[in-house]
């Protein structure tokens, strides 16, 4: 067989592609559903230890299947909300079939389009709510993320959990190895009078009775001033759900808001959430 | 200005050679002099800025979740992202072909000093890993992605053309014997690496 | 023939070592060593991808067309690479992750690719899978050194156990990437200073 003929070589090539891409294509299908538990399983470990149900490390040593059933254990219910906070969908709890909000690239683009789908997972910890949502930006190098958990009235912050994907081992890649950086967060606030830079992580150090604000870290300025970006994003973005819960904490919503603010909710202390027409109250 | 920031970022921020250290096998044998190292620069710039945008499309219509959607609804949960790097590699590999068949009729001279070089520059770790970031980085248009590529390619043959001249510069020194060529080498680039860092922060 | 095997399986761990001396697969040597873990994984890696891309190859390589030559074994390679990859995402997640882009580079991993080109394409599959092991391991080798100087020195840690005390400051350049050039540089002396013959004039 003449192996450098021109009928030679286009076959043997096109019998070559096919087995490579046959083989693949077998190898691919067999383990995605692995690989799928895998990435829900990530996802869930991060929300858990936001909430606070345990540390990442620890979590790292369960199998996938407890991961799921902590999971489904102690979440409550999980639903998606729109750019206004109203409810739009629910999300699967059952341990079998746990549905997640996960494609944050995807929201991060529709938040600024304007139509989001935006989850909220709520937990129960010794019988307090916890409420926890993702937030996503651009780090220095690529996409950082993180997920936030709220008390009951999404009034203050019981605890975050940030990752990357490649920021600078040794500096960026602090917001996720260094606990005292996601610890800062605990018992801060976002700012409902600011919606657009409704918290801070400022380089030098935040004032100590700042409770908008946490401590940078050094030699990652730029990491952080992107999880801060990614953070006044997100918290503008479910800035009415936010406050909605805060609301119901039993404020008197006619006082202020009730010359109509087209339907925004109100957070009490004499203002409006994100209204932008005149009101005769003070401003914060 | 988008471009330009970004443009800018990749020649210098996200250097190819300094930040991400792609492309070092032939970036040390081909740098022991300007001359060489420019012409291996310049088809190296030459073969991303054609590539890139060609596989930025090929992942957009073809290899991405849900790209097949233009072939009819019943493709939209196809995921052929698994023959990312095939594909990718396949696209390099018949670009540098191309690129090879028309340096050796055009530039004869060129052709013979990069010898073996020319259809290495398939398996340089910089193309196929600029293609791999760009399908990581999500650029919103083959404007954007022909940018990172042309400003990656321009870092590439920056950092060769310096070390080059480093090292033509450096034939005059006094190196002690285990050191002499490779060791040296390495802690130059090293060196320079560590130079480039002081573009990390800069935001434009 | 015992001679000769174990001729190719110890040469490229010292002699002939792929990075040190053949000066192949520099590239995700550097950027995988910040952590002791992640070179193993990577090292693992590319001694099964080496192995086994040059035994399939010389399996073929009688029938291999010389005109696609390069074409073919990249198919061979990055099939390899492909399913190391798809394997390390179902098994090992966490660990593909940090490793992400660079299991995909050892398709353009200059040893894979010179090693069948040096030996593979001219030597029966036995030997063939010898030499790529062997190689894999020799590339291995100079990433683990190089992995636990820059983890031990830049973190106080090896494979995430803590080893040196609470106390020490950790040496924030050795994580960064022109570290681990200056540490091959002083590889590369310390193996010169011993094996002369191995200098450049």
């Amino acid at each position: 067989m003449n192996t450098n003929s021109n009928v030679y070589t286009i076959v043997y090539t096109t019998i070559i592609v096919v087995i490579a891409a046959a083989i693949l294509a077998i190898a691919a299908m067999a383990l995605k559903p692995k690989q799928d538990a895998n990435i829900k399983a990530e996802t869930i470990s991060q929300m858990l230890t936001a909430a606070g149900f345990s540390s990442k490390e620890d979590l790292a040593k369960l199998g996938n299947d407890q991961i799921l059933k902590m999971y489904s254990d102690n979440v409550k219910t999980a639903f998606l909300i729109d750019a206004k906070g109203n409810k739009t969908g629910e999300l699967e709890t059952a341990v079998g079939d746990i549905e997640l909000q996960d494609n944050l690239k995807v929201e991060n683009k529709n938040i600024a389009a304007g139509d989001p789908q935006l989850p909220v997972y709520v937990f129960e910890k010794d019988g307090a709510e916890i409420n926890v949502v993702p937030v996503y930006g651009a780090g220095l190098w690529g996409p950082i993320w993180g997920y936030v958990a709220f008390d009951a009235n999404c009034e203050k912050i019981v605890g975050a959990y940030f990752d990357h994907e490649s920021e600078t081992p040794g500096l960026g890649a602090k917001i996720k190895d260094e606990a005292w950086f996601r610890e800062q967060f605990v018992g801060k606030k976002v700012d409902f009078a600011k919606p657009d830079d409704s918290f801070d992580i400022i380089k030098g150090g935040a004032p100590k009775d700042d409770a908008f604000a946490v401590d940078a870290i050094t030699g990652a300025t730029m990491t952080c001033n992107g999880l801060d970006a990614a953070l006044d994003t997100w918290f503008k973005a479910y800035m009415p759900f936010l406050q909605k819960k805060a609301g119901a904490a039993g404020v008197d919503e006619g006082a202020c808001c009730g010359d109509g603010c087209g339907g925004e909710s109100c957070s009490g202390e004499g203002h409006c959430g994100n209204c932008n027409h005149e009101h005769n109250h003070q401003e914060g | 200005m988008e471009y330009i920031s970004l443009f800018v970022k990749s020649i210098f921020v996200d250097n190819m050679i300094f930040a991400y250290f792609l492309g070092m096998c032939s970036y040390l044998a081909v740098s022991k002099n300007v001359k060489t190292a420019n012409g291996l620069g310049i088809a190296v710039i030459f073969v991303l800025l054609c590539t890139l945008p060609l596989n930025y499309l090929l992942n957009k219509f073809v290899l991405q979740p849900g790209a097949l959607a233009w072939l009819g609804d019943s493709f939209k949960d196809v995921d052929l992202s698994f023959l990312s790097f095939i594909l990718f590699i396949a696209v390099i590999a018949a670009f540098v072909q191309i690129v090879e068949m028309v340096v050796e009729k055009f530039l004869p001279s060129l052709y013979s000093s990069l010898g073996i070089f020319l259809p290495l520059i398939a398996v340089n770790c910089a193309i196929l890993g600029g293609s791999l970031f760009m399908q990581q980085r999500e650029f919103l248009n083959v404007g954007e992605a022909a940018t990172y590529a042309l400003g990656s390619g321009i870092g590439w043959w920056l950092a060769i053309v310096a070390l080059a001249a480093i090292r033509e510069k450096m034939t005059y020194s006094k190196v002690p014997a285990p050191l002499k060529g490779l060791g040296i080498t390495f802690i130059v680039v090293g060196l320079m690496g560590m130079a480039f860092m002081t573009f990390m922060g800069i935001s434009l | 023939m015992n001679e000769d095997l174990k001729k190719t399986l110890l040469n490229p761990i010292f002699k002939g070592n792929p990075i040190t001396v053949l000066v192949l697969g520099i590239c995700s040597s550097l950027a995988v060593t910040v952590q002791l873990k992640g070179a193993l994984v990577m090292a693992l890696s590319v001694i099964i991808v080496t192995g086994l891309s040059s035994f399939v190859v010389s399996l073929l390589r009688n029938s291999i067309p010389n005109r696609v030559r390069i074409i073919v074994q990249l198919v061979v390679v990055a099939m390899m690479v492909i399913l190391v990859d798809q394997v390390l995402r179902a098994y090992a997640y966490s660990i593909d992750k940090q490793l992400s882009v660079y299991i995909g580079l050892i398709i353009t991993n200059c040893i894979v690719m010179g090693r069948i080109e040096a030996f593979a394409l001219g030597n029966k599959p036995i030997p063939s899978l010898l030499d790529g092991l062997a190689n894999g391991a020799g590339y291995g080798m100079i990433l683990v050194i190089v992995a636990f100087f820059r983890e031990l020195l830049g973190s106080g840690t090896l494979l995430g156990f803590r080893v040196l005390p609470e106390s020490y400051v950790p040496n924030n350049l050795v994580i960064l990437p022109p570290m681990a050039l200056i540490l091959l540089g002083c590889i590369v002396w310390v193996q010169r200073s011993i094996q002369k013959d191995l200098q450049e004039k």
